[in-house]
């Protein structure tokens, strides 16, 4: 065989086992059809509550309530267990760094659209190299008139290895160590942003000092469902800028929706260093010595 | 018919044996939150309470088949409706339980009361995972306080001490064997607590309180808030005149389990610290006096252990 023709064949045997591996690397928001199609190769993970799950659910998913993975601590709301608690979570659901999870809520309203989201984000944090959410969550699945299964699936455990990704996560004292040099995406509608709003939680109308507005409805189309990749990146440029390698921290009221914005920049337009801080405005507000603004 | 099951022989018809159980069960009688609070009360008062509380108030919502397994019974005046139409619901505890434990234990173990969920309810376990149709049902016996079942859930029918996989958690549980509850230590923190009951009303904040258990002074537990205040039955013409027999906390088996807790991971949150133990200066005020007897302040480990 000449040396051409044997790297032809190298190169196909290449392409050959790639292949099965790059239909398991999903987009973070993935939709109905795409799930249906691919249900056998993914971990779908339910995170509504228990009941919900029994109720009816996506056949062989398995369900971890969103309370496990985001946990009050103190007075701060959607925060993030401990590393050991969370290596225990992942461990008795059966999730290992390849799988590749597809979190899936509810989807119609921002506050439990956003439990997949968070999940998504704590799942890379804690070194998943692959996981998403299904646009429109089940509400979207029965109206699409997908199958539903009442056999709940108990996970087989394994012990979770992964390396965590701490440069996913920013804290106060990072946050503002950062302002002035990374762009500070404030994750919430206009009206919070501009201060003219807030949730009772929240100790201070505003903003931190130099955040732009990146709402989390433009990632939205009116069923619920994401919007593509081309209609999210033109809305994402004008605000956060086009530089891939440019520092931004996403956060919103408590460190949950802001994590739309996350999946959305990392994971889906490639931007290589964006951050969540977690506690996000309930925090920042509450802290005299923060600077804020209006 | 207005509420057809009330009539037990009704249901009985075809479940002759539950029906015939149920009957003489806690749930049923409702009997051991009379025969706890009466301690409170002189004959005379036991009596009032009697005909004008317990008759009118505890035992109108408790509990006929129906009001688990077709509708929620009115409860302050309000119910939260049919659970699936007009069909019986043989068992959704999310509903079937959590229409009368909703207030405290449910969203506690769920974690929505603003907490973190039970370790039990995040691997997918539902009430009657623990909790079961003979307990719920009852036994055929007429216990006259929950105390006096002995078939309930314990967490060493699970979790059998002496079979920890860390050398920690096993001398952990050896040292604290019978002077530490199980919640004591691995309750998840805040859970829900009651306060000033007047006339029906109360307010509900969190706390995290660990005490003497007023059941077994041998061991210190969580305890709860029972919100009886001395002028509780006032418009009852009830006194109290023995308030001051019985506590203000009981010990409370938390529904916020979590294998790690600040307690498990550093001695000094009870030995040095003593976080959330009950202390004079959390006392409730104008409490039963029998409430200091509660109070509990554990050594500091000793620097050769």
């Amino acid at each position: 065989m000449g040396k051409a023709k044997m790297k032809v064949l190298v190169g196909l045997l290449a392409v050959l086992l790639i292949l099965p591996a790059a239909a398991f690397a999903a987009e973070p928001f993935v939709t109905t059809e795409w799930l249906q199609a691919n249900l056998s190769k993914v971990t779908v993970l339910d995170v509504r509550k228990v009941e919900e799950y029994n109720d009816g659910h996506i056949p062989g998913s398995i369900n971890v309530f969103y309370g496990v993975w985001g946990i009050k601590k103190g007075v701060l709301m959607n925060e993030l267990p401990s590393d050991d608690d969370l290596k225990d979570i992942l461990s008795s659901a059966g999730i290992e760094p390849t799988t590749q999870v597809v979190v899936v809520s509810k989807g119609e309203t921002m506050p439990l659209r956003t439990d997949a989201t968070r999940v998504a984000w704590t799942l890379r944090y804690a070194g998943v190299e692959n996981a998403a959410v299904l646009g429109g969550g089940i509400e979207k699945w029965i109206a699409d008139k997908k199958p539903l299964s009442k056999d709940a699936v108990k996970p087989k455990a394994k012990p979770y290895r992964g390396k965590f990704n701490k440069q996913f996560l920013a804290n106060k004292a990072y946050v503002l160590g950062a302002l002035g040099k990374a762009v500070l995406a404030d994750v919430r509608a206009p009206e919070f942003f501009k201060g003219e709003k807030k949730m009772d939680f929240v100790e201070k109308a505003g903003r931190i000092k130099g955040a732009v507005n990146l709402p989390p409805g433009l990632l939205y189309n009116a069923d619920n469902t994401y919007k593509g990749k081309a209609e999210i990146e033109a809305a994402a440029k004008p605000i956060v800028g086009a530089d891939l390698n440019k520092e931004i921290i996403v956060y919103c009221d408590t460190g949950k929706v802001c994590t739309t914005w996350w999946l959305a920049l990392h994971d889906l337009l490639g931007y290589k260093n964006v951050k969540v801080y977690d506690g996000s405005s309930m925090e920042w507000m509450a802290d005299p010595a923060t600077p804020k603004e209006p | 018919m207005k509420r057809p099951s009330n009539d037990l022989a009704l249901c009985g018809e075809c479940h002759q044996e539950i029906a015939a159980n149920y009957k003489k069960s806690l749930h049923y009688t409702t009997i051991g939150q009379r025969n706890r609070v009466i301690k409170r009360m002189s004959k005379e008062e036991a009596k009032t309470f009697d005909e004008k509380v317990f008759e009118k108030s505890c035992r109108s919502c408790h509990a006929s088949c129906g009001d688990c397994h077709v509708k929620s019974p009115a409860i302050a005046g309000v119910s939260l409706g049919l659970i699936n139409k007009h069909k019986f619901v043989r068992k959704d505890e999310g509903k079937t339980c959590a229409y009368c434990h909703g207030g405290r234990v449910y969203p506690e173990y769920t974690g929505e009361y603003g907490g973190n969920a039970d370790v039990h309810y995040q691997k997918g376990m539902m009430c009657m995972d623990c909790h079961t149709m003979d307990e719920l049902h009852g036994d055929g016996k007429a216990y006259q306080l929950k105390e006096e079942v002995r078939d309930r859930p314990r967490c060493t029918d699970c979790h059998e001490p002496g079979r920890e996989v860390k050398l920690t958690a096993r001398v952990g549980h050896l040292k604290h064997s019978g002077s530490a509850s199980c919640y004591a230590c691995h309750s998840a923190g805040e859970y829900r607590q009651c306060f000033n009951c007047h006339g029906g009303h109360s307010e509900a904040k969190p706390g995290f309180y660990i005490g003497t258990s007023p059941r077994n002074h041998r061991e210190i537990t969580t305890l709860r808030i029972i919100p009886t205040v001395r002028d509780t039955f006032k418009p009852q013409g009830i006194r109290q005149a023995n308030f001051d027999a019985l506590p203000n906390y009981w010990d409370a088996p938390i529904h916020n389990i979590r294998k790690r807790t600040e307690r498990t991971r550093n001695c000094d949150t009870c030995h040095e610290d003593r976080k959330g133990f009950l202390t004079m200066e959390t006392l409730l005020k104008d409490s039963s006096r029998v409430n200091l007897e509660l109070i509990k302040k554990p050594k500091p480990i000793p620097v050769s252990q």
